[in-house]
């Protein structure tokens, strides 16, 4: 039976997260389609189109999925998934917010936040805040799932499946979408950014951030934070990077002026290099870092800028 | 400097076992009025207290010692930043209402679910927690002397801790002889007219509350000299209206903070009375007997400050703890794979972390027993159980007072020990804990003074009674664990009796001594005490050793924190207590070599 | 109005975990268990609806042991009216729960459900969101701001890349995120209230729900632990491992 894969997108465009849960997808065995639900969501869907090992898109364009409400989505994914072994997602906010929804409306158990797939049936995820992984296996007649992205690579656009358009079903009228506040950044997400450069309280102010971004801008890294520097009011807290923030596996995690905190730790130890730049020798980050600079990150920050 | 947070997590589980296993939460639950102090209330109290204690006051501590308190051009003291808050939070939560009368307010709970809460608190933050724990003290003078018009003014703002309470008896020329205390109150109406300037008042001023109430030693005119012409007043900051609304300013002025060399975040104030003719005091009790009030102020003083000794050791063990397991040094002797290279396994650092772990033990056994003798004395049905619980308070009362401080002082400074070099660095936060523990040998009366009170007051007065039936109590444990099938308790129960032994020697020369000379036990005094001190810590570690191997057999699960019992009471019966046998040496035969210089042999003259 | 919270004991967040050498699941035995921290924040949002006049009584609910009625006594502290322990020894799986909140939401008729947006042990996030789906309500994940107006409530949430505010028909279900608030420390005259507020007791059973796991647990193990790497002298040294050793610059 095929897989079904929930996008996650602006409409205009696919977010990255979702190249990530079609890896995942590809390792269970079955042809792989995308929902894209939507209003306008065409472009979307072409891009969703061309990952590699997509056999199908489904587009449902519609005003009910314009945000993406999570009662919508999850009424229009329960219609399709009798005719799918697999009901995946990103467990960006978008899936996590659906997914459990479509689980308990078909009445079977749901897999959160998967780390590797070890059969169709039976998958890795993290518990404890990652200082566990439990090994799970599901007897389901369909399998919910959400991946975790920085545990599968994307997939590369070099696909072209079709996209077919299907029809909206009754929306359940629970919800409506009031306002969004999105973060403009021209920088990458960071989710999906190859590098993250991150502060912590030893920034010191929200206006030494700048220090990090000339950096961030030089690389193309995404700039983020340690919960003490969001606490601290230092950035917003969409910068988060941790247990209860964004978790985060780049090519290259630079920290600078963070202790290392478990909470922080959980969310970028899977980041392939780390560099830890702090003046405490003692701090908890240098045990997990491959490169780490003892020094004054007022004068390790605008070197580094230059060297870059 | 950014000041770094460290850490303090309140260790509950070990309060829990010596409040269950050796103080005895169940026997003092059942005693009349307590019994909202069921388990799972005291869970939820200690559990609660725990989070103020490791969220609010303990990140406060390190704030408190950088930026100290300070006298503002107003006159008034102010605290360091958070404190009023956290003090906010304090009486919010009615903390400070625990052990008091509920008709005021209060919350009616056991003087030893108090000691734990105190506990957690000094930890936390010593400097900030001598603000309830004098309010406190002041609060039970008042309760037990003060007029009905007196307490119904003063303890409901007291009980809640929307005012706190000093304790005013030191002056320049009166330190640890309160005969020389020279502060004058005349009557004048209704009240009196206090004047005179005290020294050392611990929170004499500062900007936590709105009003202060003072309780201030002083002569009336015609009262007869020495310390039996001492009467109690309340002074309050500002006075109060019958109404309970704060009236004018009253003539207590906040002339300086001392300067100090630990817990810099108290207001330690020189307070000046009645500078425009008199302060208005308010009398408390009966005439000329404010020494005597003042001491019931004292003796709950003395077992916190006692307290203090093991919160400080607590904090700076648990702070050590944390280095000796991150701190790589070289490879520990005898290392082996999936070991920590941790410096906590190099022998040496592992003698002082289990020489910092068996004390704060013992220490914790010895003060939560004092502290349900407490509850006893007061609440027990029956006359003669009461009797003898308040005669067990008044033996331990020095001993915990001097022991503990002395240990708390010594395990603080064993834990700048363990961190090296880093630990003589102010922001590794170790070197605090040795600075605030510094006071504790000292205020509510020196060590000095509590081996006096030890010896004049609890053995010569009695003969020895007391502190023999206590010795007997430990040598019988010592007997039944010297047969014990586990080679742990086996040598805890030899070592404890041959130092029962020791002991038992001292006291006799002691007693015999005193009726040669009175200088002889005085100059053996402290070393008594500490002989005594080991003693009762043995004690406690051997009943902690003796229930944890008893929950063992009965197939209790905890084998890792019960097993533990045994073999730290093994390691203090092997490392403390054969000090027992040198301290009886020294009392025995030291005491003549302390006094034996001329005055002009001391200061060297040719 | 009524609101009604869940909340579970876990292991505190403080406590290492060490995994058992059977790897059969995580060791919990001995160690602190405290209330989930988001749904603390779930209770604390309860109580200041109420405090605020919006709500007018709260009954919060675990499903666990019996050692669960703790964190119902904390949650009680903090200003819950009642509380209803489903008393069940089975390690409860997401969707287990949301039947047994379903079942006492059908009995207690409240307007709002608020809980934790996940369980900090197994680290689901689905509880909400199931029994929002379980009883045809809306559902508001992830809250940093609840306000209820009328028949409805706004709910801010904490999305990627920034917030988002939907509104819900009420009654409807929210999780808490992080940012909703700080809960407040219960005071002493509170918790020894709480012993005397109502702490009803009853199974899963009597609920007629099946709790029986429907995923089976094969293995729980330690993650893999990264290495300490190397300290470099300085930033030349740093951007030059970066572009030939690791080659990510």
């Amino acid at each position: 039976m095929p897989i079904l894969i929930l996008a996650d997108h602006d409409n205009a465009s696919l977010k990255p997260a979702t190249a990530h849960a079609v890896t995942a997808a590809t390792k269970l065995g079955g042809d792989v389609h995308i929902l894209v639900a939507g209003r306008n969501a065409a472009p979307a869907a072409e891009q969703a189109a061309k990952l590699a090992g997509v056999a199908k898109v489904l587009l449902a364009d519609d005003a009910a999925y314009e945000h993406a409400l999570a009662e919508p989505v999850a009424a229009l994914l329960v219609s399709l998934a009798s005719g799918y072994s697999h009901v995946l997602a990103a467990a960006t906010s978008a899936g996590k917010n659906v997914l459990p929804r479509v689980a308990a409306l078909l009445d079977v158990a749901m897999i959160s936040d998967i780390t590797a797939v070890v059969a169709a049936d039976t998958f890795e995820r993290p518990i404890y805040a990652g200082n566990a992984v439990a090994t799970v296996q599901s007897t389901d007649p369909v399998k919910v799932i959400t991946v975790r992205t920085t545990a599968f690579e994307a997939a590369p656009a070099t696909g072209s499946a079709t996209v077919e358009s299907i029809a909206a079903v009754a929306d359940p009228a629970l919800s409506g979408f009031i306002s969004a506040e999105l973060s403009k950044s021209e920088r990458p997400e960071l989710t999906s950014a190859r590098i993250v450069i991150s502060g912590g309280r030893g920034m010191q102010s929200g206006d030494n951030f700048h220090l990090l971004e000339g950096i961030a801008d030089k690389l193309g890294a995404a700039v983020g934070a340690s919960r003490a520097a969001v606490d601290a009011g230092f950035v917003p807290n969409d910068y988060q990077v941790g247990q209860t923030g964004k978790i985060v596996a780049p090519d290259l995690y630079v920290a600078v002026g963070i202790s290392g905190a478990i909470q922080h730790l959980a969310g970028m130890k899977d980041s392939k290099v780390i560099v830890a730049i702090n003046k405490d020798e003692e701090a908890p980050i240098f045990q997990v870092a491959d490169y780490g600079l003892v020094a004054d990150l007022f004068k390790a920050l605008p070197e580094l800028q230059q060297a870059i | 400097m950014t000041a770094a947070a460290i850490p303090y997590t309140p260790p509950l589980k070990e309060i829990r076992f010596v409040l269950d296993h050796l103080a005895g939460m169940a026997e003092v639950a059942a005693l009349p009025g307590f019994e909202d102090a069921s388990p799972d209330m005291v869970d939820s109290i200690l559990g609660e207290a725990a989070k103020i204690a490791e969220n609010v006051l303990a990140p406060l501590n390190r704030i408190g010692d950088v930026q100290g308190a300070k006298l503002g051009g107003d006159g008034v003291a102010r605290t360091a930043e958070g404190w009023g808050t956290a003090w906010q939070a304090l009486v919010e939560g009615g903390w400070n209402g625990l052990p008091f009368d509920p008709a005021r307010g209060g919350m009616g709970l056991p003087n030893l679910l108090n000691t734990a809460v105190q506990e957690m608190w000094h930890s936390a933050n010593m400097a900030f927690a001598l603000c309830p724990m004098l309010t406190q003290g002041a609060v039970n003078a008042v309760q037990l002397y003060g007029s009905d018009a007196l307490k119904d003014l003063y303890l409901p703002r007291m009980i809640s801790g929307e005012w706190t309470g000093t304790m005013n008896i030191t002056e320049p020329q009166a330190g640890s002889d309160l005969a020389a205390t020279r502060s004058r109150a005349v009557p004048n109406g209704d009240h009196y007219l206090v004047t005179g300037q005290k020294i050392f008042i611990t929170y004499g001023d500062h900007d936590l509350t709105e009003n202060i109430v003072h309780l201030v030693l002083a002569r009336l005119p015609d009262a007869p000299p020495g310390v039996k012409g001492i009467s109690l007043f309340v002074v309050p900051k500002f006075l109060v209206n019958p109404d309970g609304s704060l009236g004018g300013r009253n003539q207590v002025k906040c002339v300086s903070l001392e300067h100090k060399l630990g817990i810099h975040g108290s207001p330690t104030a020189v307070l000046s009375f009645g500078d425009e003719g008199g302060a208005t005091g308010f009398l408390v009790g009966e005439p000329n007997r404010g020494l005597e009030y003042m001491f019931t102020m004292m003796n709950h003083a003395r077992l916190n400050v006692a307290m203090q000794g093991l919160s400080i050791a607590e904090r700076a063990y648990q702070q050590a703890l944390a280095y000796a397991r991150d701190r790589v040094q070289g490879k520990p002797l005898g290392w082996s794979e999936g070991q920590s290279k941790g410096i906590v396994n190099h022998p040496d650092v592992r003698r002082l972390l289990m020489g910092m772990k068996a004390r704060i033990e013992a220490m914790r056994g010895i003060l939560y027993t004092a502290a349900a003798a407490v509850d006893v004395a007061h609440h027990h049905a029956d006359e003669a159980t009461r009797g003898r619980a308040a005669l067990l308070v008044d033996l331990l009362t020095p001993i915990a007072k001097g022991w503990c401080t002395e240990t708390g002082q010594q395990l603080a400074s064993d834990g700048v020990q363990v961190h090296g070099g880093m630990g003589f660095i102010e922001e590794t936060g170790a070197a605090q804990h040795q600075r605030d523990a510094r006071i504790t040998t000292i205020y509510e009366g020196t060590t000095a003074i509590q081996a006096n009170d030890l010896i004049n007051r609890k053995l010569l007065r009695d003969g020895g009674a007391t502190a023999n039936g206590l010795l007997d109590e430990i040598a019988a444990l010592g007997g039944e664990l010297s047969g014990h099938a586990d080679e742990a308790l086996r040598v805890t129960g030899a070592e404890l009796t041959a130092a029962v032994h020791e002991a038992r020697q001292a006291i006799a020369w002691v007693l015999a001594a005193a009726k040669q000379d009175p200088r002889l036990p005085a100059a053996a005094s402290v070393t008594l005490l500490e002989l005594m001190g080991v003693v009762a810590g043995g004690w406690q570690l051997a009943r902690a050793a003796k229930v944890a191997a008893e929950r063992l057999a009965e197939g209790d699960a905890d084998t890792a924190f019960l097993s533990a019992k045994p073999l730290t009471a093994r390691f203090y019966a092997t490392h403390v207590l054969p000090k027992a046998a040198a301290l009886r040496a020294t009392v025995v035969n030291g005491s003549a070599s302390v006094m034996a210089l001329s005055e002009e042999q001391l200061f060297g003259a040719a | 109005m009524k609101i009604l919270c869940a909340v579970k004991r876990v292991v505190d967040y403080n406590v290492k975990i060490r995994v058992k050498t059977d790897q059969s699941g995580v060791e919990t035995s001995n160690v602190k268990f405290s209330m989930n921290p988001f749904d603390e924040i779930a209770v604390e949002e309860a109580v200041r609806l109420k405090e605020a006049g919006t709500a007018t009584e709260i009954v919060v609910v675990s499903v666990g042991p019996t050692q669960a009625q703790e964190t119902l006594r904390t949650a009680l502290a903090m200003g819950a009216d009642r509380a209803i322990l489903v008393q069940t020894d089975v390690t409860t799986e997401p969707l287990a729960v949301a039947k047994v909140l379903k079942a006492l939401v059908g009995k207690e008729a409240p307007g709002l459900v608020i809980l934790g947006k996940q369980a900090i042990d197994d680290d689901c996030n689905q509880t909400g969101q199931m029994l929002a789906a379980l009883l045809g309500w809306g559902q508001g994940t992830f809250a940093s701001k609840v306000a209820p107006a009328g028949d409805a409530v706004a709910v801010t949430r904490e999305i990627d890349g920034g917030l988002e505010v939907v509104s819900l028909k009420l009654p409807a279900v929210v999780t808490a995120d992080l940012r909703l608030n700080e809960p407040r420390y219960a005071s002493l005259p509170n918790i020894m209230k709480a012993k005397k507020k109502p702490l009803e007791t009853v199974t899963p059973d009597s609920l007629g729900v099946d709790v029986t796991p429907r995923l089976k647990t094969v293995k729980v193990a330690e993650p893999a632990k990264r290495q300490a790497g190397i300290k470099v002298p300085d930033v030349a040294t740093l951007v030059d491992k970066l572009k030939t050793e690791a080659r990510v610059i």
